[in-house]
């Protein structure tokens, strides 16, 4: 039972003891980076607990369960919750390994995973959306932590952008709470099919809004390039490997389980704006030369993917966008990490990365693709399938042109552009731990596929009125 | 009762998005502010179905009493509101640091300026450690 | 820069602020108040001697440079109620004493762990309120 509870006790004090420390110094980041590894291993032991034993519940300060707030996890919580703090684990081991600039950096991490376990664990929308909020802040910090200009900009863009997405998010929580009585995730799904439509679909926008700018949808998209392309590598990574999936958990939670009529009514906006979504980043990434910048708009076309597999919707759309967000976290992560590391080995964890984006068969990659292709051919959809294979081509496209670009020239023209010196082994040996992860995952995807379907029908079984086409 | 709360959170809502679009960050910020009030208002709003005594213990007789429920939650976004504006004020007062204006449309020329005097180089790190404390308050969040 | 009445009254006011600020604290179990609003008085009341007298004399009178550090405390008197009652075994911030167990009475204040989370969160907005203004006053005086 208070295997839900574990990981924030540990997070917690952990991120105050560090604020009171210099991040700067070796020990206080190994010490982050131990926390995390432990909270990394109690939310596997809880992911494991959730498959065997299905959704664990827990109901704070021991009040009766419909008057308290609710921890409860759930196969798509507990498994975003692993992969979210997995990727901050790898970013912030390497930032430790590289130095860190910024005083409070790992505290500011930590404090970001506490915010991002307790949005996956909990059962309840408005301490949802603090903990969201709690992330959210500690995102803007780190953007500008480690100083510059360009920084402190691009967090206040950052900032302002997302921050009205927030408010208009609180607004549709006031909404959803007058029209359904309740703020209880369960207890709002059962009530959802009760709302006049009019206003559901009012609601669903207000949320759809406010994950999309946290997703970097095509319309929401303009803060993301000058974030990305301001913070240093490792924040990147936990920016499109962690924080990222807030926005696709969201629209899996909200539109998925909690307000399943609205996301079938609108399901054909939803792939119109995931198609737009993709196009726009993939045209925009292939006329750019630098790594980041191609990363960044990759980004806001991969966020199109789930918006198109969810409004496929049914099990194996919802499935589809699990598989797949779950491998794009992890392919973000990688060639984030692996973006400014030069040598041979590096060379060979980026082209993991490469590989896996475009798909090709033994990465985890692969299996996000084909998940979305079973996707668009259950939905005997021509104009999905063929986007998502002129899609999956335009970012092969891309992103080799970028390994051509930063390492197939002589080794003194790359040097001048990228005066970073080849990667230290600890470095390395990051990015090849995830790129090796990837590789597993492609190896033997099993675990990753039962869980997608896990999730899946959990998400669609708390609806009882839906039709099934 | 209802009609009142819809006037004035659009009006509110209305006055933070024209203030969001100023060149002018800290009337971004103003702006936000504005907008912010305005979801804390929707939050009391949707609770209006119910209206009464305040509802501390102990209650008196039988009297209907307010939803708490929403209570809490706008004091808890108000609490959200008050850390992010010192964030956002933070940052601007970083933006004014380093460049001595919060005028956006100055902001740009001096950068477009800069950028096509060189290609930009890294500038010094500088520590930033006031950022440290603002995320802190969030920790309200268990109340 | 300030004429002498504003100090004076800025003076005069700083203690009917601070108590101000406890009496919110402290009644906010039978009234309205709480932790943070009266965190949020008493940080106003530093921040009016800051911006009258100017940062350099307060921090010779105040501990404006512990102000992080009671931030501190207070968000680990916080995280005490959250995670001591888990400890135990019981639910995470679960209510002592138990609903309709009399609690300690000291004149109308009852001792009950809500009372100890709010003194959290009451040192928490304080703390960090005063580390942000103490900052933010900081290299602004020497620059203009």
């Amino acid at each position: 039972m208070s295997l839900i509870a574990a990981p924030l006790l540990l997070l917690w004090p952990g991120a105050i003891v560090l604020a009171l420390l210099d991040g700067r110094r070796r020990g206080p980041g190994a010490l982050a980076v131990a926390i995390l590894a432990a909270v990394f291993v109690l939310l596997a032991v809880l992911l494991a607990a959730v498959v065997a034993r299905g959704p664990q519940e827990l109901v704070a300060g021991g009040w009766a369960p419909d008057v308290g707030i609710r921890l409860r996890v759930d196969a798509l919580g507990a498994v975003f919750a692993v992969l979210s703090c997995g990727v901050l684990l790898a970013s912030l081991l390497q930032a430790v390994i590289t130095g860190i600039h910024a005083r409070a950096t790992p505290s500011l991490t930590l404090f970001m995973a506490l915010g991002l376990t307790g949005l996956f664990l909990t059962g309840d929308i408005f301490s949802f959306y603090v903990f969201f909020e709690l992330a959210m802040i500690c995102a803007y910090a780190l953007t500008a932590a480690g100083g510059g200009d360009r920084r402190v900009r691009a967090a206040f863009t950052f900032a302002v952008v997302n921050l009205l997405g927030s408010f208009l998010f609180l607004i549709g929580i006031g909404a959803l709470y007058r029209a359904t009585g309740t703020l209880e995730m369960a207890a709002v799904a059962q009530q959802a099919a009760t709302i006049d439509p009019n206003t559901g679909l009012l609601i669903a926008v207000t949320f759809f809004v406010a994950f999309g700018i946290k997703l970097g949808l095509f319309p929401f998209h303009f803060w993301l390039p000058s974030v990305y392309l301001a913070v240093a590598p490792h924040v990147a990574a936990m920016f499109a490997g962690a924080l990222a999936n807030i926005g696709t958990y969201g629209l899996l939670r909200f539109g998925g389980a909690i307000l399943p009529a609205e996301l079938e009514l609108s399901s054909a906006a939803l792939i119109a704006i995931g198609a737009l979504s993709i196009a726009y980043g993939a045209l925009q990434a292939i006329a750019r030369r630098d790594t980041r910048e191609v990363l960044a708009y990759s980004s806001i076309g991969h966020a199109g993917y789930v918006l198109i597999a969810l409004g496929i919707g049914g099990p194996v759309g919802i499935g589809a966008a699990v598989i797949f967000s779950i491998a794009n976290a992890l392919n973000k992560t990688l060639l984030f990490l692996g973006s400014e590391l030069r040598g041979r080995l590096a060379a060979t964890a980026f082209l993991v990365g490469v590989l896996s984006v475009a798909g090709v068969p033994p990465t985890a990659g692969f299996f996000g693709k084909a998940a979305l292709f079973d996707a668009g051919i259950d939905a005997g959809s021509i104009t999905t399938v063929t986007l998502l294979f002129v899609g999956g081509a335009l970012s092969f496209v891309y992103l080799f042109q970028i390994y051509q670009h930063d390492r197939w020239r002589p080794r003194a023209e790359r040097e001048r552009e990228m005066p970073t010196g080849a990667a230290s082994p600890g470095q390395r040996g990051v990015a090849l731990a995830v790129a090796a992860i990837v590789v597993l995952l492609g190896l033997w995807p099993e675990p990753l596929l039962a869980i997608g379907e896990q999730a899946a029908q959990e998400i669609t079984a708390t609806t009882p009125g839906r039709a099934e086409p | 009762m209802n009609p009142l709360f819809a006037i004035v959170i659009g009006v509110l809502f209305g006055c933070g998005v024209f203030l969001l679009l100023k060149p002018d960050l800290f009337r971004v910020i103003a702006g936000l502010v504005l907008v912010s009030n305005a979801a804390n208002l929707t939050l009391m709003a949707s609770g209006l179905t119910r209206s009464g005594q305040a509802p501390i213990a102990p209650v008196e007789g039988n009297e209907p009493v307010a939803d708490p429920l929403v209570q809490a939650m706008t004091l808890t976004a108000l609490v959200i509101g008050f850390a992010v504006t010192s964030v956002l004020l933070a940052l601007c007062y970083g933006v004014y640091r380093a460049r001595r204006s919060v005028d956006l449309d100055e902001l740009s020329r001096e950068e477009a300026a800069e950028a096509a005097a060189l290609e930009a180089d890294e500038p010094p790190l500088d520590e930033e450690s006031e950022y440290d404390q603002q995320d802190e308050f969030d920790e309200e969040i268990v109340r | 820069m300030t004429s002498s009445l504003t100090r004076m009254v800025a003076r005069a006011l700083l203690a009917p602020i601070l108590v101000v600020a406890l009496a919110i604290l402290v009644k906010g179990y039978a009234n309205v108040g709480d932790g943070f609003a009266a965190g949020v008085v008493a940080a106003l009341g530093v921040l009016l001697q800051v911006v009258v007298f100017g940062r350099e004399a307060v921090a010779a009178a105040l501990p404006l440079r512990w102000a992080p550090a009671v931030a501190l405390v207070g968000l680990g008197i916080g995280f005490a109620v959250f995670a001591v009652p888990a400890l135990l075994g019981d639910a995470p911030l679960e209510h002592a004493p138990a609903p309709g167990v009399s609690p300690v009475h000291i004149g109308s204040l009852e001792l009950i762990t809500a009372v100890v989370f709010d003194v959290g969160v009451f040192l928490l907005v304080l703390g960090a309120s005063v580390a942000i203004i103490d900052a933010i006053a900081a290299p602004g005086e020497g620059e203009q």
